[in-house]
């Protein structure tokens, strides 16, 4: 990139920025500007100037959305450290896992939307936002860490693939497939629960041990058969291998490859269920804006790892299984009839989301010190506390 | 560090860039501070005119008396250090 161009396109960003202002603020657009064009290295100048629209663009933002309020909030709100809406931002942002409760919170509600202008009986609704409750109260819970240890990590996923293995054993079979296990009445699916957060604990902590939980995992998916969630399996395992191609990582996906090799051998014959499967499909046939609501809803499953990708250098390979686990299901439930993962009526996979958000990092590190640094010098005030219901 | 930074000025104008050199953050972490900083009456913030001409003015800050206590009450973990490698910011 010739030094012409960095130099216009950091011009280009402080004069975007000061345009975004308030008016009270123009005056910082234009110091910005000008201790920009001051700066006598392009490279330095082209990252000052993006620094700094990264830093105050979103507040310049909320100040626009947050006008038609501006004599409730006060007209610099977004400026100063009280305002609520950038707490919120800046609290989210910094945690993949609460970015992640937000995103699960917005996907069930577009799936309501979905189901209630759809027709879905009331009970479809009201379970879906129970599990969405119970999954923010998993969240929530006091002493939210996954265990630390490898060993008790390792242990967790041998135990949680022995419940797949007793699922495909002992579960309810319908037309060959054994997913499911009757619970209190209710129709559960331990693979939709339990692998996404099997994915995301192995990419922090692998392990002989945890290797074979995520082999047996494999096997089960061949045996139960599951298409869809033997597919999560292998995407999951070969993002990691992608970033970590350890003996550990390559062994799981081979066993995980040649068991959804299993599965695609092997007949699926299952029709689709009304608003669980295909709803990708029958959602535009109720209207535009409900296809538009749940494939949006869909997408957002995948903004925490986008978030934690970018905040948080040191894990990515956990948030690229996270990824590639969320964008298998959303994939399958496309192609397939598979359960359309949170936007569909189901509450596996809604808690099995919040449980696999519980896995990930608790804080994306390095931008929380900066933060807190900008944070802490004004009012000493720790970025912990922006969120007063932690979740992270 | 900012906060640092501005003290060790010792009443003299810094401007942008030498701070976020000299606390060793991004401008985007800098600015929404200095104008938290500046709302609160903790900084006070000026344009200065160029020494040479063909050169944009430049905003410049230090902190106000109440400034300065805020950041002796406040000091940094490693402030001592920081203080220490600052070079006097003078213009």
């Amino acid at each position: 990139m010739s030094g012409g161009l960095r130099r216009g396109m950091a011009d280009l960003a402080c004069r975007a920025l000061q345009a975004a202002l308030p008016p009270s603020l123009q005056s910082w657009g234009a110091a910005i500007r000008c201790e920009t064009a001051d700066i006598t290295d392009d490279t330095e100048a082209l990252l000052y100037a993006l620094d700094s629209f990264y830093g105050l663009m979103p507040r310049a933002l909320a100040w626009h959305l947050l006008r038609p309020f501006a004599s409730l909030v006060g007209d610099g709100a977004p400026f100063n450290g009280d305002s609520i809406m950038i707490k919120l931002y800046d609290a989210t942002i910094r945690r993949p896992r609460a970015t992640g409760a937000a995103c699960a919170i917005a996907a069930v509600t577009l799936g309501l939307v979905h189901m209630a202008a759809a027709g879905a009986p009331a009970r479809y609704l009201a379970i879906n936002a129970c599990a969405l409750i119970l999954g923010l109260a998993i969240l929530a819970l006091p002493g939210r860490t996954m265990p630390g240890g490898r060993r008790l990590t390792g242990a967790a996923i041998v135990a949680m693939a022995g419940a797949l293995l007793a699922t495909a054993l002992l579960g309810v079979s319908v037309d060959g497939a054994a997913r499911w296990v009757r619970l209190g009445g209710f129709s559960i699916q331990p693979s939709l629960l339990l692998l996404p957060v099997m994915l995301v604990a192995f990419a922090q902590c692998r392990g002989t041990v945890a290797t074979w939980g995520m082999s047996a995992a494999a096997v089960a998916m061949a045996i139960q058969p599951d298409r869809a969630m033997a597919g999560m399996l292998v995407a999951g395992l070969a993002a990691l291998a992608i970033m970590r191609s350890e003996r550990f990582v390559v062994t799981a996906l081979g066993v995980s490859i040649a068991g959804f090799a299993a599965t695609m051998a092997r007949s699926d014959t299952l029709m689709a269920v009304p608003y669980v499967d295909g709803i990708f499909y029958s959602s535009f046939e109720v209207h535009a804006l409900t296809g538009a609501a749940v494939v949006g809803g869909a997408m957002l499953l995948l903004v925490p790892a986008i978030v934690g990708w970018y905040r948080d250098p040191s894990n990515r390979a956990t948030y690229a299984a996270f990824f590639a686990a969320w964008l298998a299901a959303i994939l399958a439930a496309a192609v397939g009839n598979y359960p359309t993962p949170i936007v569909g009526y189901g509450s596996s996979a809604i808690i099995g989301y919040a449980l696999s958000l519980l896995a990930l990092p608790t804080l994306a590190q390095a931008p929380a010190e900066a933060a807190s640094q900008a944070h802490g010098d004004a009012d000493t005030i720790p970025p912990d506390r922006h969120l007063h219901v932690s979740l992270a | 560090m900012v906060l640092a930074v501005l003290l060790h000025a010792n009443g003299e104008w810094s401007h942008g860039y030498e701070l976020v050199r000299l606390a060793d953050v991004k401008s985007g972490t800098l600015y929404p501070l200095l104008i938290r900083l500046e709302a609160q009456g903790y900084l006070e913030a000026q344009w200065q005119q160029p020494a040479e001409g063909g050169r944009p003015p430049r905003h410049a800050y230090r902190l106000t008396a109440s400034g300065t206590l805020l950041a002796r009450a406040n000091p940094p973990a490693h402030a001592q250090n920081a203080a220490m490698r600052v070079p006097k910011v003078t213009v």
